[in-house]
């Protein structure tokens, strides 16, 4: 960490989730546009540029700052959207712009010089190099740490860059390359880095079938449930498959991120701000996730710990499993 | 998908209350007041997109009838309707009343109830998505949804949600009594 306290930045996928947010004790609040230049572009979720306004005037009004997502990929000769929404989260007074795709970058660098510039984790830039070009070739003043590193890693990484880090501590998890993810793509014609979503609902399914209900993705069978045992969202990456005779999740444990005991660990080694993932979960989530990591983060600060933390947030993992994801990983 | 077993329920004699014709007024005053909070709060209606012609069945497990619903603004229906018209409509959600309740006032979670499958949602998977969040953004309270404002509307709220809230309790012991001991 540069200086001061660890700063909490919690998702917001509506206008009530960002007030909930707020009120929870969110230090800093990101949210997205209700088009595809963000990554969480569900349906019924995201905010209209009167609903942005205001948000932003609402947070700062309670002292939090406002984080606009415009982090999907720009497409070919259409790049006028993903600028356009620069524009507009610049014109109601957002803090900052989390983006990924350099003409995005690029844009902001040269028209909102008074919008401080986040790399997004879509961006999977994890080494001194790479952040160090972001930082001289747009003057990035944050980069949201890819979630393949662990704590000694970040330590190491933050003895080395100028700009503040930002790392997830709670909510779901991608397959340990960030940004690149074809298995949408190829399951149902949508990615989650150019359309923003990742397993579109529309190619969702939940089927009853004999002694089980099966999660489907555009036909494709994801993963199968007994009556009765937790379900999960359908994505393929945390699908069960068969291969070589064995059944299992063959690239990716359905399990959420709690790095909620870690966080004395990642504020030694140097990090910003803690980020929660979930703008596609609602206020109940948003709420109890806050508050107990706003608790948390509050207890490491007075130099406490925050045990309790895994205790608490139990329930609102999806899946109802928990994992440290990379921050302890013991494997290269 | 098949909701589960141990949420709380009804209890029977609150259930007796409620047969299958019991419900039937309903339909005309809940469209009343849909299509009154449309008039009164537009920009509620459009976070539903595409998805506010979609026809929704929504079961509560603990009653012995069921309503769709076709949240288009101005032109909302709602109807009472049998357990057995569920194939008719685009999306399926089903739970204990008290649980649907909550998620319309917000005091429960959907993702984390339908995660460990308290509720059970089948169908069009965006319609239920789009409808969720746009229940989560509206916070809607029972005075916003009877038209009520000033003192009948706080009113309105303290002694309904009271209600509820009194009602999840002994559903909660009602539920406890009848779970099986290890």
């Amino acid at each position: 960490m540069k200086s001061g306290r660890m700063e909490l930045v919690c998702p917001a996928g509506t206008p009530a989730t960002l007030r909930a947010a707020v009120q929870a004790g969110a230090d800093a609040v990101y949210c997205g546009f209700r088009d595809e230049t963000n990554a969480r572009n569900f349906p019924g979720l995201n905010f209209s540029r009167e609903e942005l306004a205001e948000g932003v005037r609402f947070a700062h009004d309670h002292g939090s700052k406002v984080l606009v997502a415009i982090n999907t990929f720009a497409r070919v000769n259409d790049v006028d959207l993903w600028k356009k929404a620069a524009d507009t989260a610049a014109e109601c007074g957002a803090n900052a712009i989390i983006a990924a795709d350099i003409a995005v970058l690029d844009h902001v660098a040269k028209n909102h010089k008074q919008v401080r510039l986040h790399l997004s984790v879509q961006a999977a830039a994890a080494t001194p190099e790479a952040i160090g070009f972001y930082a001289t070739s747009f003057g990035i003043r944050r980069v949201v740490l890819p979630r393949v590193l662990s704590v000694q890693e970040i330590a190491a990484l933050n003895r080395a860059i100028e700009v503040e880090t930002e790392a997830f501590v709670f909510g779901g998890l991608c397959v340990m390359i960030e940004g690149r993810c074809y298995l949408s793509s190829y399951a149902t014609g949508k990615s989650p880095n150019l359309n923003g979503v990742c397993s579109p609902p529309e190619m969702v399914s939940y089927d009853d079938e004999p002694n089980s209900t099966a999660a489907r993705l555009s036909g494709f069978t994801i993963d199968r449930y007994e009556p009765g045992e937790p379900v999960g969202y359908p994505t393929l990456c945390k699908g069960k498959f068969k291969a070589g005779g064995k059944t299992s999740y063959l690239f990716e444990d359905p399990v959420s991120l709690n790095a909620g005991g870690m966080i004395a660990g990642l504020k030694a080694a140097g990090v910003t701000a803690l980020k929660i993932e979930g703008r596609q979960r609602g206020k109940g989530y948003v709420t109890e996730v806050v508050h107990a990591f706003r608790k948390a983060v509050d207890a490491v600060g007075q130099g406490g710990d925050a045990i309790e933390i895994d205790r608490i947030l139990a329930g609102q993992s999806e899946g109802s499993r928990q994992t440290a994801g990379a921050y302890s990983k013991k494997w290269r | 998908m098949v909701a589960g077993n141990t949420e709380p329920r009804l209890p029977a004699v609150v259930r007796h209350l409620f047969p299958a014709f019991a419900g039937l007024p309903l339909g005309p005053l809940l469209t009343l007041s849909l299509r009154s909070l449309a008039g009164r709060q537009p920009r509620l209606f459009e976070r539903l997109g595409e998805h506010r012609t979609a026809c929704y069945f929504i079961d509560p497990v603990d009653l012995a009838f069921a309503f769709t619903v076709v949240p288009d603004a101005e032109r909302s229906i709602v109807r009472v309707v049998r357990k057995s018209e569920a194939a008719t409509s685009s999306v399926q959600i089903r739970g204990p009343i008290l649980t649907l309740l909550s998620l319309l006032d917000g005091t429960l979670d959907g993702d984390a109830l339908f995660f460990s499958r308290i509720i059970s949602i089948s169908g069009r998977t965006e319609a239920v998505l789009a409808l969720r969040n746009t229940i989560e953004d509206a916070e809607l309270s029972p005075a916003d949804l009877l038209g009520l404002r000033g003192f009948l509307a706080r009113f309105a709220d303290t002694g309904i949600l009271g209600a509820l809230s009194v009602a999840r309790q002994m559903a909660d012991r009602n539920s406890r009594r009848k779970a099986p001991v290890a």
